[in-house]
């Protein structure tokens, strides 16, 4: 409510920020597992000797610079860009919070990219134990990209003590950082092993070694789906009650549909990382010879699916908010939202674009922009003319109004939905938009701010 | 192996003859060439066979299949049964993954010319087993007794009535009586339940069986090799370990589809409705449906759908015969036939896409 919004027609703006994370996330998690995958890999080469292993790792090293430093960097620099852009409330708490985080995390960075360029230009250039130093170094480096950023990632679901203390340390130390931060090690070293295997399967000039090297790539996934299933564990038990409640409610409600995405989803990451674990074992362990490019690149395909059917899971975790029990995913903080619906406050009286005196269709707009629009569309993903179905004005209003009610048993979107924050009137304007947009085409919508109006009182 | 391993190895050796049938399948080969892919498609159809009798067998355990409660149960599965959406979802989406795998794998012996001597017989009991799938589908179609379903059938088993001479008679045998009933619920169900999988079952073993006996076919591409470019792969385990991979991929693939997109049930039937619009069969039938739509009412004197089933009837008749029209360089025509035989199957082929599109588009 403090900064204009972005709308994306029909896509909505949280799948630009999930598509352009989810890439940089197979990436960036490869940066790290690939790091792992250098330093044992050569450390095999070292010691047994085997100049094919040092060759093989040379051009794997190719392909994971250009990779890592390229669409990495790039989707990286993305995701800020669309955060910012989709959800500036969150973004500004979260650099605020964490400003010290941030500059360690961006020194890490820093030395893990410099780390790679010279760990590519130096392949046979220096002696082997010195190239040997460089990937361990170069994996102590994105190990340390992780840690930085994995206390930030887990604060938004699970921000600990903070809430209470206000100190970033307790934040970013909080309640699921140890169980996150063991199991993405444990899915960047199967990534790595993934991306492994479709270097391994492009070897054409020694056969033998395609093979031993497509099996050893197969052992990076050993360690997740020994412990993958035991630091899930320890992660769910760490999960806030709601969100655990959100997903109990979606399996007892799978088969009707209401709120079970999210349950959906799990089932069906358990299920493909099982039948994955089949692949890799009937596939590259026990057949390497008969592993091909294609086999390895459909792996890949399912590989991806589950890690990001996964990292989507973990989002939707968070509903309704951006920041656990702080901030909503509209970017309104929980506090204000109650405070201004106790005390009967308009909506307008603190969105900063509204103007004074805005028509009634000009309220109702801007009540759907700031409080529905981060998650909704108009006709596009979670299309609020499709949710609203066959309900007329007067229907509509009863919704809002059960959207309001802060009672979880009078609310059944409660810990689903952010409250609506608002007095009779800005509802009643609300609901007079919604029926209006069912009535008539969708209007054109722009990539632009409001831009009429006075800034108005913040809350902040 | 350690010691009980292969303690329990000899035992059950001594009872079964692993190693005898291990010999056997280390022995066959698989040829390996460009068009190796197609060979996985009778696999595929297999595995998601294996997984509709599973599930189907599950289902059976909550369905009532009775006018007034099969709908009532059908939704007590998606809704009160744990899990009971996701067996029914696999249950759907698998039948319509098999049927589009047979489909492949049809297509792909047909052009292969897989069907030629001495595999005459395993092509027809494949073509049985893609009737009795359909077959499947469409009695499987009707158990939810849901709107759509009772009124696809009913339209279904009138376009069985056009088939000539038999038609009146197949369709009285299907409703037992003038109508869609609860006769014809019963017999569905029996037909669904223990007809077509006693047949599918001696079918898809003599099938399985000529399959073994016969070995993979080669197509010309990998025959015209000489003999050392030609190379093969060991069946077992080599060919069957890929098999298993391939599996997991489309076990995938139906996982997704029975999670992100559960199957859905429509209202309960009332025959004493007037019939929705839009009434549409399975897309597996949606060609032939639209073909029909698009016959005049009469083709001269005779009526316009039993044109269609006439037609439809040629079409399936010389899929039959073709394995003994188009042989292994015999006759003077044979050229010419074969290029024949391969025209009409990118024909049919072709006209079952554009004919589905367009019923789904319309």
């Amino acid at each position: 409510m403090n900064y204009p919004v972005w709308t994306v027609p029909f896509l909505g703006t949280t799948w630009i920020i999930g598509l352009v994370a989810c890439i940089h996330i197979f990436i960036s998690h490869f940066a790290v597992g690939g790091g792992m995958f250098f330093a044992v890999t050569e450390w095999w080469a070292y010691k047994t000797g085997d100049d094919r292993i040092y060759d093989y790792l040379k051009k794997h090293s190719q392909f994971f610079l250009i990779l890592t430093t390229v669409a990495g960097v790039v989707t990286g620099v993305g995701i800020w860009w669309a955060i910012g852009l989709v959800n500036p409330s969150g973004t500004h708490t979260l650099i605020q919070i964490f400003t010290l985080g941030w500059a360690e995390e961006y020194l890490f960075f820093a030395a893990e990219l410099a780390t790679i360029f010279v760990y590519y230009y130096t392949w046979n250039r220096i002696p082997r134990e010195q190239h040997l130093s460089l990937a361990i170094w170069y994996a102590i480096m994105s190990v340390f990209t992780l840690i930085i950023i994995n206390g930030i990632i887990t604060f938004m679901l699970t921000p600990g003590n903070w809430l209470e203390s206000r100190y970033w340390l307790e934040g970013f130390f909080n309640e699921t950082y140890w169980p996150s931060l063991f199991l993405r090690l444990l899915i960047m070293a199967a990534l790595a092993g993934m991306y492994a295997l479709l270097t391994a399967s492009l070897i054409k000039s020694d056969l033998d070694f395609r093979a031993k090297m497509l099996k050893y790539a197969s052992k990076w996934f050993i360690p997740i789906f020994i412990l993958g299933p035991i630091i899930g564990y320890w992660y769910f038990t760490n999960l806030p009650a709601d969100a655990v409640e959100n997903i109990m409610t979606g399996i007892q409600s799978s088969g009707i549909g209401n709120f079970s995405v999210l349950a959906r989803a799990i089932y069906l990451s358990m299920i493909l990382s099982g039948t994955i674990l089949v692949f890799v074992f009937v596939g590259p362990y026990l057949n390497p010879k008969g592993f091909s490019f294609n086999a390895a690149l459909l792996f890949m395909v399912c590989g991806l699916v589950v890690t990001g059917i996964g990292e989507w899971s973990r989002e939707m975790l968070r509903k309704p908010y951006v920041v656990y029990d702080y901030m909503y995913s509209n970017g309104i903080l929980k506090d204000d939202a109650a405070k201004l619906n106790a005390q009967g406050t308009a909506f307008a009286m603190v969105a900063k674009w509204t103007p004074e005196g805005a028509s009634t269709q000009r309220l109702g707009k801007d009540m759907f922009k700031y409080q529905c629009m981060s998650c909704h569309t108009q006709n596009g993903y979670r299309g609020i003319k499709r949710l609203l179905g066959e309900r007329d004005e007067e229907a509509i209003v009863s919704f809002l109004q059960l959207l309001q009610e802060s009672d979880p048993d009078k609310n059944p979107y409660h810990g689903i939905m952010p409250p609506l924050v608002g007095t009779d009137a800005e509802v009643a304007a609300l609901a007079k938009y919604l029926a209006t947009l069912k009535e008539n085409e969708p209007a054109t919508q722009h990539v632009a701010a409001t831009t009429s109006g006075e800034p108005r009182t913040s809350l902040e | 192996m350690s010691t009980v391993t292969q303690k329990a190895y000899q035992w059950l050796d001594a009872r079964l003859s692993i190693s005898a049938w291990q010999a056997m399948a280390e022995k066959k080969t698989v040829p390996h060439h460009e068009f190796s892919v197609w060979y996985y498609m009778g696999g595929i159809a297999l595995v998601l066979l294996m997984v509709q009798v599973a599930t189907g067998g599950l289902l059976m355990v909550y369905y009532i299949p009775e006018i007034a409660s099969a709908h009532a149960s059908i939704l007590k599965i998606n809704t009160q049964i744990d899990f009971g959406w996701f067996i029914r979802s696999l249950h759907s989406w698998g039948a319509n993954l098999m049927i589009l795998g047979l489909f492949f794998h049809l297509f792909s012996t047909y052009f292969m010319k897989a069907y030629r001597a001495p595999r005459e017989i395993t092509w027809l009991t494949g073509l049985g087993l893609l009737v009795l799938c359909f077959a499947f589908g469409f009695t499987g179609y009707l158990l939810p007794w849901d709107e759509m379903a009772f009124f696809a059938t009913k339209v279904g088993i009138d376009i069985t009535s056009k088939t000539p001479i038999i038609g009146e008679y197949m369709a009285t045998l299907f409703r037992g009586g003038p109508e869609v009933s609860q006769v014809t619920l019963s017999r569905f169900f029996v037909i669904h339940v223990f007809v077509l999988p006693a047949s599918l079952l001696g079918l898809l073993g003599i099938h399985l069986l000529l399959v073994q006996l016969h070995g993979m076919s080669e197509p010309k591409v990998f025959r015209e090799r000489p003999k050392e470019q030609q190379s093969v792969e060991k069946f077992f385990p080599t060919f069957v370990l890929k098999d298993l991979m391939i599996w997991m991929l489309v076990l995938n693939v139906l996982a997704a589809a029975a999670t992100l997109a559960p199957w859905g049930l429509g209202p309960e039937a009332d025959p004493f409705a007037p019939a929705p619009a839009g009434i549409k069969p399975e897309w597996y039938f949606l060609a032939m449906f639209q073909i029909l739509k698009m016959i005049p009412a009469y083709v001269g004197p005779i009526e316009g759908e039993h044109v269609g089933m006439l037609l439809f009837g040629l079409v399936g008749a010389l899929f039959a015969a073709i394995p003994f029209l188009d042989r292994h360089g015999e006759g003077k025509n044979h050229h010419l036939i074969s290029e024949a035989a391969k025209w009409f199957g990118i024909v049919v082929l072709a006209g079952f896409i554009i004919f589905t599109i367009w019923g789904m588009l319309e």
